[in-house]
């Protein structure tokens, strides 16, 4: 059974980039209205069928790895491609909508959204060093291409340094996978993690270049100039599936590393400078999102605020008792869930409000709060989950680092964590704020169709709900997993 | 400076050191049922065949994207034609002696050093080169024939990677009996793919001159 859903997760997206391409965009949305279905429905049967019967390798081609490719379902996996399922399902229905059919080039928005997605799956699923490298590329690609769809200059200048961006930071990771395979003579990365005896400096300098790699693509302080203008400048609907689950991909791979590797090639200054780079991309990117004058470039770097958070993992995870490693990871996984659904939730309410005041400057929201109090509460709603009130998802996710941070005796991180959410308070009552002014002549308003306005609302409640179900969302991630990498090395 | 001190030093220390793994041995055992005789070939679309797969949607995506970026009378412009007749007549005779060479390097690939992408270049190559030398190719505007040719060898490969699962085998999995000819077949799609590919992100270098405003007009 469970051989078929992953054939039909790695099927779907890619057969829907391809026959959406001979489409136009009106057939496009019919089509990929079906495909996301499908998706859905494959990615919760799988996420079902892992929690039942535990996690598993996937030889593709039948080759086993190191010879072949194997995927690695387990419990994250399936969670992440779930969330993949749902925030994609969400802005493809949004953006269906949302997008100027008329326009030639959105034509290509299909194709580039459903190769985005098989790139997103690739990663979550990914096993194999090389194989992650090209799932990044796909997912980076595509990402640029939809930022540039059709844009004028400035949009065009943004996906041009979004792409030189991307490609440093993916050739920088491939410069430390080369230098693992000329180590290993192995791809595999459960292989590796059972050949690697102890610290020797060429793999050092090969972890640092991927760690570095991934972080210029995660966008981590002060590697984010290239984000804010690409995330603020592409249609709402890329914008949230790129601050949602675009740079949660690259985060992801460095995790996985640093699980896997970091215990062996780490060391505590490593630990400790992610977790400062981390700590100031939070007060950083909040306080510039405090003063942007335009509405998505506040919520864009209020991602590069919120991305600080996940960085913290590396000096919680590092030489610390497993319980408290367990914690930090718990955190960081429901920070990744609640975020993304929270930005991609602001993301497509902001385009909402932007579609009716006809303006991107917060200024020009004047008044709005009587127009559309709908997409302004769930911007509202996504904004309550990003200041970690309870009971949201985002909340949950701090209480975890903050146990984490004290039972290590780490105390410095829960002053970044209380910090970041008061300044993320402060850039969401901004917009609030601005969005209740009274001034005369302000009723001209456009209104979008009720569909753009459910759904984010329907996002920012699955965020405020995540805290609730933290604990059946948290489990997956102790299931068993199913042990072949020892027999891998020797077929 | 440092840091490529530091490159260099992990360069050097990694080749020094004997590679632990028998991935070599375990290529040479599993060569006979690969259905190709040689083993890049065999690793690029057998093995390793997954990475291959995205690898061509990473060319796809590329080419789809210089196309959307591109005017749609741009692509087959009459001034950027050129006239001269001594470049015209040398065409007569390149152009089909390098279709024969992308044949064979196509065709080479099963037993030696060629395959699905050295032969692409050649045909993209051959294409830039009638472009240039001003033969008219109406096929590369950005119609539908363009997008199937484009997406053609993707979905070849595709197909192929699904008819194994649909076989109750892996995602990607060949019968060992027929995996050379279906190698063949994906090769061929691919050559053709990726020779268009390259074409059209040659030929729609010119941008578009119609735009979408920003949202909210940019105010």
């Amino acid at each position: 059974m469970s051989q078929w859903l992953i054939a039909g997760l790695l099927f779907t997206p890619l057969a829907w980039a391809a026959l959406s391409l001979l489409l136009g965009f009106r057939q496009g949305r019919w089509l990929s209205w079906l495909g996301m279905a499908i998706q859905m429905a494959v990615s919760l049967a799988l996420w079902f069928a892992v929690m039942e019967g535990g996690g598993f390798y996937y030889a593709l081609g039948g080759w086993n790895a190191p010879l072949g490719i194997a995927l690695r379902v387990d419990g994250l996996a399936v969670t992440f491609v779930l969330l993949t399922a749902a925030v994609g399902t969400a802005c493809g229905l949004h953006a269906g909508v949302y997008l100027d059919a008329d326009k030639p080039w959105q034509r290509y928005f299909w194709p580039l959204f459903w190769f985005l997605w098989a790139g997103l799956n690739g990663v979550w699923l990914g096993a194999d060093l090389f194989n992650l490298y090209v799932s990044l590329e796909l997912i980076s690609l595509s990402a640029v291409g939809l930022v540039a769809l059709g844009g004028e200059a400035a949009a065009l200048r943004a996906a041009l340094r979004y792409l030189f961006a991307a490609l440093l930071g993916s050739l920088a990771y491939l410069l430390g996978v080369a230098l693992f395979y000329g180590r290993f003579g192995t791809l595999s990365l459960a292989v590796i993690d059972q050949l690697l005896v102890g610290g020797e400096p060429a793999l050092i300098v090969a972890l640092l270049l991927m760690l570095a790699g991934l972080a210029l693509k995660t966008a981590l302080f002060p590697l984010h100039a290239w984000l804010p203008p690409a995330h603020g400048i592409a249609r709402s609907p890329v914008s949230a599936l790129l601050s949602g689950l675009v740079i949660k991909a690259s985060f992801y791979i460095a995790a996985r590393l640093w699980m896997e590797l970091g215990d062996r090639l780490g060391s505590p200054w490593l630990a400790q400078g992610m977790g400062v780079l981390g700590a100031a991309a939070v007060i950083w990117g909040s306080w510039l999102a405090f003063c942007q004058p335009h509405l998505k470039q506040v919520v864009a770097y209020s991602s590069v605020a919120q991305i600080g958070y996940l960085f913290l993992l590396f000096p919680l995870t590092f030489a610390v008792a497993e319980p408290v490693s367990l914690l930090a990871q718990q955190g960081i996984t429901l920070q990744v869930i609640s975020h993304a659904l929270a930005k991609a939730a602001m993301f497509l309410a902001a385009g909402n409000l932007i579609l009716s005041v006809r303006s991107n400057r917060v200024k020009a929201l004047a008044g709005v709060s009587h127009f559309l109090p709908f997409s302004l509460f769930s911007f509202g709603l996504a904004g309550v989950s990003l200041m970690g009130l309870p009971p949201t998802g985002g909340f949950a996710a701090k209480w975890l680092l903050l146990q984490a941070s004290l039972a290590s005796g780490q105390w410095w991180w829960v002053v970044v964590l209380l910090l970041g959410g008061v300044l993320a308070a402060a850039y969401v009552f901004r917009i609030y704020r601005a969005s209740f002014l009274e001034v005369s002549n302000s009723d001209d308003f456009y209104h979008p169709p009720q569909s753009l306005e459910a759904i984010p609302m329907i996002l920012a409640l699955l965020a405020l709900g995540l805290g609730l179900v933290a604990e059946p969302v948290l489990s997956v991630l102790a299931l068993p997993f199913e042990v072949v990498a020892a027999e891998a090395v020797h077929p | 400076m440092g840091f490529v001190v530091a490159l260099a030093a992990a360069v050097l220390g990694a080749a020094g050191a004997a590679a632990p793994s028998e991935l070599s041995d375990q290529l040479q055992a599993s060569l006979a049922r690969s259905g190709v005789e040689h083993p890049v070939t065999a690793v690029l679309l057998n093995f390793r065949s997954y990475d291959t797969l995205l690898e061509i949607g990473v060319l796809v995506i590329a080419g789809m994207a210089g196309i959307s970026l591109a005017s749609t009378n741009a692509l087959e412009d009459p001034a950027l034609r050129s006239a001269d007749s001594l470049l015209y007549a040398l065409q007569r005779w390149f152009v089909p002696v390098m279709l024969l060479l992308a044949a064979y390097l196509l065709w080479a690939g099963a037993d030696r050093p060629g395959g699905a992408f050295q032969a692409g270049a050649v045909l993209a190559a051959t294409g830039v080169l009638m472009r240039l030398g001003g033969l008219p190719m109406a096929f590369i505007r950005p119609g539908i024939l363009l997008r199937l040719g484009l997406v053609l060898g993707f979905a070849v490969f595709l197909l192929v990677a699904v008819a194994g699962a649909l076989n109750g085998e892996a995602f990607l999995a060949y019968p060992v009996t027929i995996a050379g000819g279906l190698i063949l077949i994906i090769e061929i799609g691919l050559t053709f793919s990726i020779g268009m590919i390259l074409l059209a992100l040659f030929v729609a270098a010119p941008v578009t001159d119609e735009h979408e405003p920003e949202e909210g007009g940019g105010l």
